[in-house]
């Protein structure tokens, strides 16, 4: 991928944590992303499930729906919770749009090539390569050359 | 008030109607034999039509807990405001759009409704013999709603009332709201 | 133990075909293979259970799409479409081989949603390993019926399709050339 200048609003990131706030996804769509190993990424995606929980405390009215956006310097973080307690949450360059019709086109993924995989077990890291991934790629693409 | 919960009624009768139509199609059939395949496999490896039941239900249960993120995912639904406004998001749009059927909501109340079903994919072309007369063959949605509903903090118990496969008119299927699960942080630290 | 089916009666065949969400199949499929992983211990195991479903149902999705077609000429696209609801993407026939084809679908039904998989689940689709008579797997017991019969097997190949090879016995061959 070749470097584009930040300020696009490109998409860096995708993580998505289990029930438990443990990590089970990442992508990287940019090179502009993080470089963290896997362990600081699990971390990362822990620490995150902690904050989102406290934001949801915090929450001068319940219920909540918790926290959702997140505006840095440097770049923004949506998040989603699903129904079910899947938490999936991307991180972007600062002008990137519409991060919140991303994950959801990105639950709709989960739920048909990870879900109707009979070879993933619910709760456990998703693997690689497979069809999900294919979704993934193709989608941030799309998104990418509407900039 | 009627008046309303009519409104919601007609509004998720077309969302599912809407949601199935946007999804892609398989034949019944292959459904339903795919099923008797499952069920006569059930049986061969049980032998018990009792122990057949409970594993039938157990299969359910792990499709249904996967089963209601597509739902959810797929068809825009507002929280529920309560169990019989579940109820009918179960039946409008949630079998509308994975079974293609129309279900009707009866009896329901804050902690029990009843769906009645009088085309049921499942059982396309089947008759039950003398010695699987007790067969509960449409168990597996008793499974499918109980796993589902799991995954959104509801615990509940299905049972099959009635069932076409025995002789009745329609197919019928209680669920009693047993517990709202509270979710819990579970800190992997400790 | 086994289930009776009820001979379907003339209306029923006659109302339109219904159908069901892809996905509906797919998280039955899902637990199907699921619980059939559980009572085997090899891949290969898994694969033979797996044929074996298909059988009964390649047996009675027959019996119906017979009755529906009424005609005795039994075209074997014509009894893959009414299960299947499409062509497969293409049939090729193998090179060097007088009796082997080959259809190769890219997205079969039944490995939709399904990747990374340690075996390829169209063994449901297909027939047996066992050698003739083809009392095996859906596409093999409708070959069978349709008189062509053949052994058929599910592969992967490189650009990550399905292909079901199909090998089919002697006497279709011999019979081919007379009527050539």
């Amino acid at each position: 991928m070749a470097y584009r200048p930040a300020r696009e609003g490109n998409l860096l990131s995708l993580y998505i944590n289990n029930r438990a706030g443990g990590l089970i996804f990442h992508r990287d769509f940019s090179p502009n992303a993080a470089k963290l190993d896997t362990n600081e990424q699990m971390q990362l995606a822990s620490t995150f499930s902690g904050l989102a929980l406290i934001m949801g405390q915090l929450a001068p009215s319940r219920p909540s729906s918790g926290m959702q956006l997140l505006e840095a310097d440097g770049f923004l973080l949506q998040s989603f919770d699903s129904p079910t307690g899947i938490k999936f949450f991307l991180t972007a360059e600062p002008d990137a749009k519409g991060l919140d019709l991303v994950l959801r086109e990105v639950y709709t993924y989960y739920a048909d090539y990870v879900l109707k995989n009979p070879f993933y077990e619910m709760d456990m890291p998703i693997q690689k390569g497979g069809k999900f991934c294919q979704k993934l790629d193709r989608m941030v693409a799309q998104v990418q050359d509407r900039r | 008030m009627a008046s309303e919960a009519e409104r919601k009624k007609v509004a998720l009768r077309r969302l599912g109607d809407a949601t199935f139509s946007k999804v892609d199609k398989v034949s019944a059939e292959l459904f339903s034999l795919t099923y008797g395949a499952v069920v006569t496999q059930l049986l061969k490896d049980y032998e018990d039509v009792a122990a057949a039941n409970v594993q039938l239900e157990k299969m359910g249960y792990n499709m249904g807990v996967r089963m209601v993120d597509e739902l959810l995912a797929k068809a825009s639904l507002a929280q529920c405001a309560s169990f019989s406004e579940t109820a009918e998001v179960v039946a409008k749009v949630g079998f509308k759009m994975f079974l293609g059927v129309n279900v009707e909501v009866a009896a329901a109340t804050s902690s029990e409704f009843r769906l009645l079903l009088s085309e049921n994919p499942l059982a396309e072309f089947v008759e039950l013999p003398e010695e699987c007369s007790k067969l509960e063959y449409s168990g597996l949605l008793c499974g499918v709603l109980r796993g589902a509903l799991e995954m959104v903090q509801m615990r509940v118990e299905c049972s099959l009332l009635r069932d076409t496969l025995w002789g009745d008119e329609v197919t019928e299927i209680r669920v009693l709201l047993k517990e709202r699960l509270v979710e819990e942080f579970v800190d992997d630290d400790e | 133990m086994l289930k009776l089916r009820r001979p379907p009666c003339f209306s029923q065949l006659c109302a339109a075909q219904r159908v069901v969400s892809q996905s509906a199949f797919a998280f039955l499929f899902s637990e199907m293979i699921q619980y059939s992983q559980t009572r085997v211990n090899t891949a290969d195991e898994l694969i033979a259970k797996l044929e074996d479903a298909g059988v009964g149902v390649g047996r009675r999705a027959l019996e119906l799409a017979c009755w529906r077609e009424r005609s005795s000429k039994r075209e074997t696209r014509a009894l893959w479409k009414s299960l299947f609801g499409a062509h497969a993407d293409s049939l090729q026939k193998v090179q060097d081989s007088d009796d082997e084809f080959m259809i190769v679908e890219k997205e079969p039904l039944v490995n939709a949603f399904i990747s990374s998989a340690p075996v390829n689940c169209a063994a449901f689709v297909a027939g047996g390993r066992t050698p003739s008579p083809p009392e095996s797997g859906r596409l093999g017991r409708r070959l069978a019926a349709a008189q062509f019969p053949a052994e058929v097997s599910a592969h992967d190949n490189e650009e990550g399709a399905t292909v079901l090879l199909i090998k089919f016995a002697p006497e279709v061959l011999e019979r081919e050339k007379r009527q050539a």
